[in-house]
């Protein structure tokens, strides 16, 4: 049984279509998962059931054994945090202290653990010097980083990064980056909704949702080999892949689509 | 005429800063038609500020702003009516989609230009105008702008700015959060109003791809200051973006990579992915 597993979901906001249609998925625990698909394609509201934010209208998503419905939602929220796209529409605390402590805040986490925890977490996460600063005060970048140090407090082992760098500049994305690497590391199941396809390379595997459906579910090098599937989703393959496709088979190319092939997957 | 900034700073103090200078003086020169400039510059270097002095929404602490005859300072002038300047130079901001608030995108988007004294039939003859220039055709106008995609939303506060029939738009990360294909789309709609219409339009993004595509100037932010002004082939030719926090659009890095491990000597400035294929067959054929 995989870690995460979603059978026959199907979820639309009204009767006239179907933003998720069918949707079935196994993730194991551990894995680095990245979503990629065109805006509308589903990939935020696959993200909200995840999260036990958006009820189905069919289907069932089962985390770590346990069946999302009323009995177990909490529960299984626990196991899985969010990090959304727009850094200042997740930060609740007035205090970077505040946001970190408001998740264990929920779960009634004893005063003197909390303290101990949110040190531990805001160093982990590089924001141990601004645990009194206000949110005004940081960059998208460090508020991004509050906000999995508030999900890793909560011991959630399962983060999702709902196009969490689409706003931050090149270097502050590249630190997220780097902060999402050593989560994998740790052994974090990590599920990554993005339109940057540099980004998806780093993943073990590549979701692609088109129009609501799973359109391909493979390995990062398997799926970069078919370009058909990137074009049919209205999707671009990163540039080196783009360029080692272009170049046939021809063997005076074949050192060059191999370095082209290295370049893409170096991580 | 246009807009012209003469040593221009702008300084707030913040509780946690002091006094906190976000840009220093700068000396720019905008020219009102045909200029397609592109805003880049990490986070905080001062791209919005000089933005939002682009319209008058802010005054400079010190120095002189310039915009379309109309000389700004400080203080605010009471013979100067900042309205004309506001349609003159249309402002769109990150994330225009939170600004719609009408119920209707045709009443959305007849906001703008009925603030300056025209008539209903006038504002909604303008609002089906703009909407069809940013790509959506007529039967959006009766919709619901809450019920649309974040891409259409975009088009439609896109829509409501043009309506005001700008000389000079300044957009602040209008392809942030896009998928790549809207992106193209969003750019290349840019680009025919700009060719278009003669319409000058400054784009801030941190897409280095987009820039190297479809930008001649490009204006570089780094801690408050300008530190580039020029043509964009120029900047990505430095040795060393480091220093301005930037980096290098994919075609470059990605034949940067091949010269440096195949000791090959291929020209890496190209634009686009056909352009970089050319190069590489050119080199391997030799």
């Amino acid at each position: 049984m995989s870690y995460i597993e979603i059978k026959n979901l199907t979820f639309s906001y009204n009767e006239k279509t179907n933003v998720l249609e069918d949707v079935n998925l196994e993730i194991n625990k551990g894995e680095w998962i990245a979503v990629l698909g065109h805006n509308g394609s589903g990939k935020s509201t696959l993200a909200k059931t995840l999260v036990g934010l958006l009820e189905p209208q069919k289907g069932e998503i089962s985390i770590d054994g346990l069946v999302m419905n009323d009995e177990f939602a909490y529960e299984i929220r626990k196991k899985i945090g969010i990090v959304f796209q727009n850094p200042d529409n997740q930060f609740v605390g007035v205090t970077v202290r505040d946001d970190i402590a408001f998740g264990m805040e929920n779960l009634c986490v004893p005063r003197e653990e909390m303290l101990e925890k949110i040190s531990f977490y805001a160093e982990k996460v590089n924001m141990l010097n601004f645990l009194d600063s206000e949110p005004a005060n940081l960059s998208g970048g460090q508020k991004q980083r509050v906000a999995i140090a508030g999900i890793l407090a909560m011991q959630s082992d399962i983060i999702i990064f709902d196009e969490a760098t689409s706003m931050l500049d090149p270097f502050s994305r590249e630190e997220l980056i780097k902060y999402i690497k050593t989560l994998h590391q740790d052994g974090l199941t990590i599920i990554m909704i993005t339109h940057d396809i540099n980004e998806a390379l780093l993943a073990d595997r590549i979701l692609v949702m088109n129009k609501g459906k799973v359109y391909a579910f493979e390995d990062t090098e398997e799926i970069m080999k078919k370009k058909s599937i990137f074009t049919d989703s209205h999707l671009e393959l990163p540039v080196s892949l783009d360029l080692a496709n272009a170049l046939t088979d021809n063997q005076e190319y074949k050192e060059i689509r191999e370095k082209l092939w290295e370049y893409a997957l170096m991580k | 005429m246009g807009i012209r900034f003469n040593e221009v700073s702008y300084g707030y103090s913040s509780f946690a800063q002091g006094l906190y200078t976000a840009i220093k003086d700068i000396n720019l020169e905008i020219t009102e038609k045909n200029e397609f400039i592109a805003l880049v510059g990490h986070t905080g270097s001062g791209k919005s500020t000089l933005a939002k002095h682009m319209n008058a929404l802010i005054f400079p602490t010190s120095g002189t702003l310039e915009i379309f005859g109309h000389t700004i300072t400080n203080k605010r002038n009471k013979k100067i009516k900042y309205n004309d300047i506001r349609k003159k130079v249309g402002l769109v901001f990150q994330f225009p989609e939170y600004q719609l608030f009408e119920e209707t995108v045709e009443k959305d988007i007849m906001f703008g230009p009925m603030n300056f004294k025209i008539t209903k039939e006038e504002a909604k003859k303008l609002a089906k105008q703009s909407l069809n220039l940013v790509g959506l055709d007529d039967s959006y106008l009766s919709r619901n702008p809450y019920n649309l995609s974040g891409g259409e939303k975009k088009r439609v506060s896109i829509a409501g700015i043009l309506a005001m029939d700008p000389d000079i738009l300044v957009l602040d990360e209008p392809t942030s959060g896009l998928d790549p294909a809207g992106k193209r789309i969003l750019m290349d709609l840019f680009k025919n109003i700009n060719e278009t219409t003669g319409k000058t339009i400054v784009i801030i993004t941190h897409d280095m791809d987009l820039v190297y595509q479809y930008f001649n100037r490009v204006l570089v932010m780094n801690d408050g200051h300008l530190v580039f002004d020029g043509k964009t082939e120029v900047l990505f030719q430095k040795e060393d973006l480091t220093d301005y926090h930037l980096d290098y659009p994919n075609t470059i890095k990605v034949l940067k990579y091949l010269n440096q491990e195949l000791n090959l000597n291929m020209n890496v400035f190209q634009k686009t992915n056909a352009e970089a294929l050319a190069e590489i067959k050119r080199a391997v054929r030799l």
